[in-house]
C-alpha cells in the first residue's frame, strides 16, 4: 500500500506537479510547505476562522479541510495569484484604499473570500450579500468596520 | 492519519467494489470531508483507505412532478443558490444558511452530513421535518429510506457496510422553515433548532427539534391546520417542549434549551404558516 | 476623500509579509511539547522510552543543566516543572523531529506520570461566602492583597441609612491572535537566535535570556511580522523550549501553537467577582468600596502585576467623599494571568459602571449627570491619590449624553440605549530609543519594533516625524531592526508606541532640524520638504539640498543619523496614606472614553443585537484619523466579543471545555454594528504634540456600555459577563430585581 502520490495542480496558472503528496494531506499544508506559498494562513485548521480560504475552480473553500488529493487536477488560485484576476486587483485596491487590514493575517481569506463572490456568474453585489460572504471569515484587529468599507467598494468597482 | 490511502473512483461499480472488498471500519467514503476530515486529524476515525465521492456523477439536482432529487455530493452552496429549490422548499435554504460559512458551504454535502449524523446537524432537522428520504446503493442494490428511519442516533445511521447514500429526495412542494438558536448568530453551533413543514395535502405539520438527544425528534400534528391560531401554536409548543428528551452542556442548560424549543417550534410554525415567509428573517433574533 | 495608505497594505494584501508561523530555515525540525496530563500532582517520572521514532529528540527538566552554558535556568521560574505541576497543559518536556507529524507522534508517546492532586479552579467554589480577612490572612492560596483607603469610610457605612450593594462575576477571556504563537530558534552557535512572533522583541530577549540563564548579549531575538498580538505575544513563551530543543537536536528549531495549545496555555484574563457597595445617607453616595477576588492562576509567588495595577481602577474615575478598596489574587491550577489588552480592565469597568447605572436608576436620576457629577478633572486625586492630568471625560460623557437623546428619538420598542465609560492609563514601560535617518531623497526611522497590526508604529511613529519635519507619508520609511543592531525599545505594549517610542521619535527628529539648522547658520527653525524626489532645507529664503550640508563622511555614508530616546515617568506617585496593603503601580497618562450603544433584545430568547455603536474618546492630540478610527473601530468589536459572547470554560478538573474558534465565539461580520468613532481633543497628553495612547481604551468601556443598554431595554441588571442569551433569560425570568449581599449577583 502506497501512502501518498503524485498531484498535479495548476496553481495562480502554472502547471504544478508536486510529487509524493501522502494522501492525507490537507491543501493548506501542499500550498505552505510544498509549494511555498505561504501567504494562505492557517488559523483554527477547523473551519471556523476562514484564513485558509483559496479559491478551487474560482469557488471560495478552506484549504484547511480539503485534502490536496481532492484536489488533484483543479485550478488554485492563492493570495499570490490574486492579482493576476481583475476581480482580484479590484478587491486588492479597495482594501488598500480602504485600509481594510491591519495585522494582515486574516487578509488573504477575506481577500480570496471575497473575489471568489464577486467573481462568480450572477453575483449579488448588495451590500448585504457580500457582507454575508465573509461571513465564515474572523478578524480579530479591524472591528470588520475598514473590511466592509471595502468589500463594499469592490463590490461598486467590479460592477 | 499517517498512511491513509485516498481512491477516487469515478464510477458507481468501482466505488462499490471499494467496500465490498474490506473491512467496514477500515473503508470511509469521503465527500466534502468537512467534518470527517476533524475527527480524521483527532484520530477519532482511523481508516486505512478513504473513497473519495467527488469524481462520481451523484450532483444531480432533478426535479420530478412532486419530488426533488438531489445527488448526495452536490455541495451546499449550489442548492442554495438555486432560486427554485427556495421556492419549493424554503426551510431548506434556511437550514443550508445555518451550516458553517460561504466557503465550507462550497465544500459541505447534503449526503455528507446524513451519513456522518452529527447531533448539530442543521440540514437533518430540515430533511426530517420536510419528509424526506435517501437513495441508498449498495452491492444489493438500490433502496430508499425515510431520513426518520435512516438517522437513528448520533453518528449513527441505518447504512449498511458497502451502502453509500446515492440521492436525497424531497417532496416538493414542501411549505417549510427552519429556526435555530445560538449565541452568535452565524459560524455557530445550533444549540436548538427546529425545522418545520404543512403537507397540504394531508394538512400535517411536522417538526423536527435538534439539538436532542440521542436524535433530532420528530413530532406531528394534524389539529392545528393551515391557518393555526397563536394559542393553538403556544399550546403545541409548549407540549413538545414538555416531552422532548433534553440534556445541558457546555453551551446551553437543560432548563433553558426546553424555554428555547417552546420558542422556536412556535416561531418555525408561524413562519411556515405565513405566506411571504422567506425574506430577511434569517434566525432566532427576528 | 484622501486616504494615507498602510506602507504595509500591498504587501499583506497580496500575501508577501511572513509571519512567525511562516518562517523556515534550512535543515530546520519542527518541535511539539508535552502537556502536563493533570492540573495538579507531583511529577513522577516521564518516560520517553515508548517513543519509537530514533531520530526525534525529548528534552525534560532533567536535561537542561547538559543543554544549558550555566545550569538549569531560573531556579524561580523553571521552563519544566521537575516536581509539581501547575496547570493542564504545562509543558512538562519537548520534542523535535524532522517533520511536524513526527514531533507531534512524539510527543504522544511521552508517558507523563503523576500523583494528581484535585485541582482548585473555581472561585466560588473556593469562597462560597465573601471571605473574612481572618480567611484570607494565612489563606494559601492568596497570592497578593492590596487595600486603600481614602476618607472616613468607616464612619460613612455606619451611618448611611442605606447601602446599595452588588455583586459581579466576570469570565476568563482569550487574546486569540489569528496568529498563534510561533518560532524558529538556532542555537547551534555561541550566539543564539531567534526568530519569532513578538510585541516585544527587547522583552522577549530579556526574558528569553534569563530563563535559561545566559547572557543577553548571547541572543539575538528577531521580530517576524505579527499576526496580531492584544497582549499575549509580550515577554517569552516558546522561544526557551525552540532554543533547548535546537540545542539538543543541533538543528535549527521550528515550535509553533496549534489554536488548542493556543487557549490551553493561554496567559490571559481570568475569572473575577467584584463587590461594590454604596454607602447613601438622604440619597447621597457618603462613601464607596470595592471588593475584588481575581483569579490568578498558577502565578508564582509574588508574580503577579494585575492586582496592583486593576486596583486603582475598581472604582472607576470617580470621586466620593470616602473610597475603600481591596483585593485579593488568588491562586488556582489555569494557566497565569496574562496581560491582554487593557488588562482585566474592560471587566472592572463592567463592574462600577453597571454599579453606577443602577445606582442612578434606584435614585431615579440621569446616569451620565450622575456619572458626571463625580467624575475626575484636571487636578483632582485618584482614588490612590495620584493627581490627574488632563483628563476628557467629562467632555466625553457630555458628547455621550447627547447622542443617547438623538438615538431616543423613535426608539424601537425592544430596544435599548446605554453609556458606558472608561480610563486608562497609557504610555507604560521604560522608555525606547530611535534613530531619524536623513539621505538625499527620504527620511528612514529605524527603530526595533514590528508592526502587530495596529499600524501604530508604521502610521503613528511615521506620522510624528512627518509632522516634525514636514514631510509627506510617501517619504518617511519606518525600518525595523533586531535586537543586534536595533536601538532600545520596551515593546509595543501598554498603548505606548505612539505615546513613547512616537516620543524618541519626535526628539530625534527635532535635533535633526536643529543640527540642520546649525550647519546651515538659520535663525528660526527650519522644515523639510520634497523637490525633484529630493529632500530640501526650507526656511524664510533659503531652499537647499540637504546633502549640501552633509559632513564628508555622511556625504560618503549617504545618511546624516540623529538619535532620540524617551524614558518615560509616572504623573505624579501614589499617596503613600492611602495605599494601605500591598503594592499598586501608577499611571502615567490618563485617556478616556465614553460609549454609547443601542440594542435590540430578543425578550423571549435573550438574543442580543447591538443596533449601533458610538464611541467618543479623548486622545489628546490626534496624530492619524485614519489610524487612531481603526484602532477604535477593532478595540469595540473585541470588547462585544467580552460583553456578549467570549468566555473560557474550565471544568473542575482543569480542562478547558472550549480550546478552539467554535465554542470561544469571536464576534463576526454579522455581530459587529456600524461604529461611529469621536475624538475629543485638546486635553493634551504626554506624546508628541500632546497625543495619548489609544491601543487599550478602546476595549474597557464596551462591556459596561452593552450592559447598560441591555438595562435600559429590559429594566433589568445584569451581573455576569458574558451576557449571553442564556444569563439574559434568566435575568428576564426573575420575578423581582436581586441584588443579593453575597453570592450570585443574579442567582440561579
Amino acid at each position: 500500500m502506497t501512502s501518498g502520490a503524485r498531484v498535479s495542480l495548476v496553481v495562480n496558472g502554472r502547471r504544478r506537479e508536486v510529487a509524493d503528496v501522502p494522501f492525507g494531506e490537507r491543501l493548506l499544508d501542499t500550498l505552505r510547505w510544498r509549494l511555498s506559498l505561504k501567504g494562505t494562513k492557517e488559523g483554527c485548521r477547523a473551519g471556523n476562522c476562514g484564513a485558509c480560504t483559496v479559491l478551487v475552480d474560482g469557488r471560495p473553500m478552506l484549504s484547511c479541510l480539503l485534502l490536496t488529493h481532492e484536489a488533484n487536477g483543479a485550478s488554485v488560485t492563492t493570495i499570490e495569484g490574486v492579482e493576476a484576476l481583475s476581480v482580484g486587483r479590484a478587491v486588492v485596491r479597495a482594501f488598500e484604499a480602504e485600509g481594510g487590514l491591519q495585522c494582515g493575517y486574516c487578509t488573504p481569506g477575506f481577500v480570496m473570500a471575497l473575489v471568489g463572490h464577486l467573481a462568480s456568474p450572477g453575483a449579488d453585489r448588495s451590500p448585504a450579500a457580500v457582507r454575508a460572504a465573509l461571513e465564515g471569515n474572523l478578524c480579530r484587529c479591524t472591528g470588520y468596520a475598514s473590511i466592509v468599507r471595502a468589500a463594499q467598494r469592490a463590490a461598486k468597482e467590479v460592477a | 492519519m499517517a498512511g491513509v490511502e485516498w481512491v477516487a473512483p469515478s464510477t458507481e461499480d468501482e466505488a462499490l467494489r471499494y467496500f465490498s472488498s474490506d473491512p467496514p471500519s477500515a473503508v470511509v467514503p469521503i465527500a466534502g470531508g468537512t467534518d470527517l476530515l476533524l475527527d480524521l486529524e483527532a484520530g477519532r476515525v482511523g481508516p486505512r483507505r478513504l473513497v473519495s465521492l467527488s469524481r462520481l456523477p451523484w450532483r444531480e439536482l432533478e426535479w420530478a412532478p412532486n419530488a426533488l432529487r438531489i445527488g448526495s455530493t452536490r455541495p451546499l452552496a449550489d442548492i442554495q443558490a438555486d432560486p427554485r429549490v427556495r421556492q419549493a422548499v424554503p426551510g431548506l435554504i434556511e437550514a443550508i444558511l445555518a451550516v458553517g460559512g460561504p466557503a465550507l458551504r462550497h465544500r459541505a454535502t447534503l449526503g455528507g452530513n446524513l451519513a456522518r449524523a452529527a447531533p448539530a446537524s442543521d440540514v437533518i432537522p430540515l430533511l426530517l421535518a420536510v419528509g424526506a428520504s435517501v437513495e441508498l446503493v449498495g452491492a444489493d442494490g438500490h433502496r430508499t429510506v425515510p431520513v426518520d428511519q435512516f438517522v437513528r442516533a448520533s453518528r449513527e445511521t441505518a447504512l449498511r457496510p458497502g451502502e453509500l447514500i446515492r440521492r436525497i429526495v424531497l417532496p416538493v412542494p414542501r411549505p417549510s422553515a427552519y429556526r435555530w438558536h445560538r449565541v452568535r448568530p452565524v459560524n455557530d453551533i445550533s444549540h436548538v433548532a427546529v425545522g418545520g413543514s404543512f403537507d397540504p395535502g394531508t394538512s400535517e405539520w411536522t417538526v423536527a427539534i435538534g439539538g436532542v438527544p440521542p436524535r433530532p425528534q420528530v413530532e406531528r400534528d394534524r389539529t392545528l391546520g393551515a391557518r393555526p391560531s397563536d394559542a393553538a401554536i403556544e399550546t403545541f409548543a409548549r407540549a413538545v417542549a414538555e416531552r422532548v428528551p433534553l440534556r445541558g452542556d457546555l453551551r446551553a442548560s437543560e432548563g433553558y434549551r426546553r424555554r428555547v424549543v417552546a420558542i422556536l417550534v412556535a416561531r418555525t410554525i408561524r413562519a411556515v404558516a405565513m405566506a411571504d415567509q422567506i425574506g430577511s428573517d434569517r434566525g432566532s433574533a427576528a | 476623500m484622501s486616504y494615507s495608505v498602510r506602507p504595509d497594505a500591498l504587501e499583506k494584501l497580496t500575501g508577501q509579509v511572513l509571519y512567525g508561523v511562516d518562517v523556515e530555515r534550512p535543515g530546520m525540525w519542527w518541535g511539539a511539547l508535552v502537556p502536563s496530563p493533570a492540573a495538579a500532582g507531583r511529577l513522577v517520572a516521564i518516560d520517553a522510552s515508548a517513543v519509537a521514532d530514533e531520530e526525534a529528540v525529548v528534552v525534560t527538566a532533567a536535561d537542561l543543566p547538559r543543554l544549558l552554558p550555566n545550569g538549569s535556568g531560573d531556579p524561580e521560574r523553571p521552563i519544566f516543572p521537575s516536581t509539581a505541576v501547575r496547570y493542564r497543559g504545562e509543558p512538562v518536556a519537548a520534542v523535535a523531529a524532522p517533520t511536524l507529524e513526527r514531533a507531534r507522534a512524539a510527543a504522544a508517546r511521552v508517558r507523563v506520570r503523576l500523583d494528581a492532586e484535585a485541582p482548585v479552579e473555581d472561585l466560588d467554589r473556593l469562597f462560597p461566602d465573601w471571605p473574612s480577612p481572618e480567611t484570607m490572612r494565612d489563606h494559601p492560596l492568596v497570592n497578593g492583597h492590596v487595600l486603600a483607603r481614602f476618607g472616613p469610610v468607616d464612619r460613612a457605612f455606619r451611618t448611611a441609612d442605606e447601602l446599595f450593594q452588588e455583586t459581579y462575576r466576570t469570565s476568563g477571556v482569550h487574546q486569540v491572535p489569528l496568529e498563534p504563537h510561533a518560532c524558529v530558534a538556532d542555537a547551534t552557535g555561541s550566539v543564539w537566535h531567534v526568530t519569532t512572533s513578538t510585541q516585544t522583541p527587547f522583552g522577549c530577549r530579556e526574558d528569553t535570556a534569563s530563563l535559561l540563564g545566559i547572557p543577553e548579549s548571547s541572543l539575538v531575538v528577531e521580530g517576524s511580522w505579527v499576526g496580531g498580538a492584544f497582549g499575549s505575544k509580550g515577554s517569552a513563551l516558546l522561544e526557551p523550549y525552540a532554543l533547548v530543543l535546537s540545542r539538543a537536536s543541533g538543528r535549527p528549531v521550528r515550535l509553533a501553537l496549534s489554536y488548542a495549545e493556543e487557549f490551553q496555555l493561554g496567559r490571559t484574563t481570568l475569572p473575577s467577582v467584584l463587590r461594590l457597595e454604596t454607602a447613601l445617607r438622604n440619597g447621597r453616595v457618603v462613601g464607596r468600596r470595592a471588593r475584588l477576588l481575581l483569579d490568578t492562576g498558577a502565578s508564582l509567588p509574588g508574580g503577579d502585576f494585575t492586582l496592583g495595577y486593576a486596583a486603582g481602577f475598581l472604582l472607576g474615575p470617580y470621586g466620593a467623599p470616602a473610597l475603600e478598596i481591596e483585593g485579593y489574587a488568588i491562586r488556582t491550577h489555569k494557566p497565569p494571568f496574562g496581560p491582554h489588552r487593557a488588562p482585566f480592565i474592560p471587566q472592572v469597568a463592567f463592574a462600577i459602571e453597571s454599579h453606577l447605572t443602577h445606582l442612578a436608576a434606584h435614585l431615579g436620576e440621569d446616569p451620565i449627570r450622575l456619572r458626571r457629577a463625580t467624575v475626575w478633572t484636571e487636578g483632582q486625586t485618584t482614588t490612590l491619590g495620584q493627581r490627574v492630568g488632563p483628563f476628557g471625560l467629562d467632555r466625553c460623557l457630555e458628547r455621550a449624553a447627547e447622542v443617547v437623546r438623538a438615538w431616543r428619538v423613535d426608539l424601537p420598542a425592544g430596544h435599548g440605549v446605554g453609556t458606558g465609560a472608561g480610563f486608562w492609563s497609557t504610555g507604560a514601560g521604560a522608555g525606547g530609543e530611535a534613530r531619524v535617518v536623513l539621505t538625499p531623497t527620504a527620511v528612514e526611522v529605524e527603530q526595533s519594533e514590528r508592526e502587530i497590526g495596529s499600524g501604530s508604529v508604521l502610521r503613528g511613529v511615521a506620522a510624528v516625524v512627518e509632522r516634525v519635519l514636514g514631510l509627506p507619508p510617501s517619504h518617511v520609511v519606518v525600518r525595523y531592526q533586531d535586537t543586534a543592531s536595533g536601538p532600545f525599545d520596551s515593546g509595543v505594549f501598554g498603548s505606548r508606541t505612539v505615546a513613547a517610542l512616537g516620543q524618541a521619535a519626535e526628539k530625534a527628529s527635532r535635533r535633526l532640524l536643529t543640527v540642520l539648522q546649525e550647519r546651515a547658520g538659520l535663525r528660526s527653525t527650519p522644515r523639510l520638504a520634497v523637490a525633484d524626489g529630493r529632500i530640501v532645507l526650507e526656511a524664510p529664503g533659503t531652499s537647499a539640498p540637504v546633502e549640501t550640508l552633509f559632513t564628508d563622511s555622511e556625504r560618503r555614508a549617504g545618511r546624516l543619523v540623529v538619535d532620540g530616546r524617551h524614558y518615560g515617568r509616572a504623573e505624579g506617585g501614589i499617596d503613600p496614606s492611602r495605599a494601605v496593603v500591598g503594592e499598586f503601580h501608577p499611571f502615567t497618562d490618563f485617556t478616556a472614553a465614553a460609549h454609547v450603544a443601542e440594542v435590540e433584545v430578543d425578550r423571549e430568547l435573550g438574543a442580543v443585537r447591538v443596533v449601533r455603536y458610538h464611541a467618543i474618546h479623548d486622545v489628546g492630540t490626534l496624530i492619524d484619523r485614519r489610524t487612531a478610527t481603526a484602532q477604535v473601530e477593532g478595540g469595540v468589536a473585541m470588547g462585544l466579543g467580552e460583553a456578549l459572547t467570549e468566555e473560557m470554560l474550565w471544568r473542575d478538573d482543569g480542562r478547558l471545555e472550549n480550546p478552539g474558534l467554535l465554542d470561544y465565539r469571536l464576534m463576526t461580520i454579522t455581530d459587529v454594528p456600524p461604529i461611529e468613532v469621536e475624538f475629543v481633543e485638546g486635553f493634551r497628553g504626554a506624546g508628541p504634540f500632546g497625543a495619548k495612547g489609544l491601543g487599550e481604551i478602546p476595549i474597557v468601556p464596551v462591556p459596561a456600555t452593552i450592559a447598560a443598554a441591555i438595562h435600559d431595554a429590559l429594566g433589568r441588571p445584569l451581573f455576569e459577563l458574558p451576557m449571553t442569551p442564556e444569563r439574559i433569560a434568566r435575568a428576564l425570568a426573575e420575578r423581582t430585581v436581586d441584588r443579593p449581599p453575597v453570592g450570585r449577583g443574579a442567582p440561579a
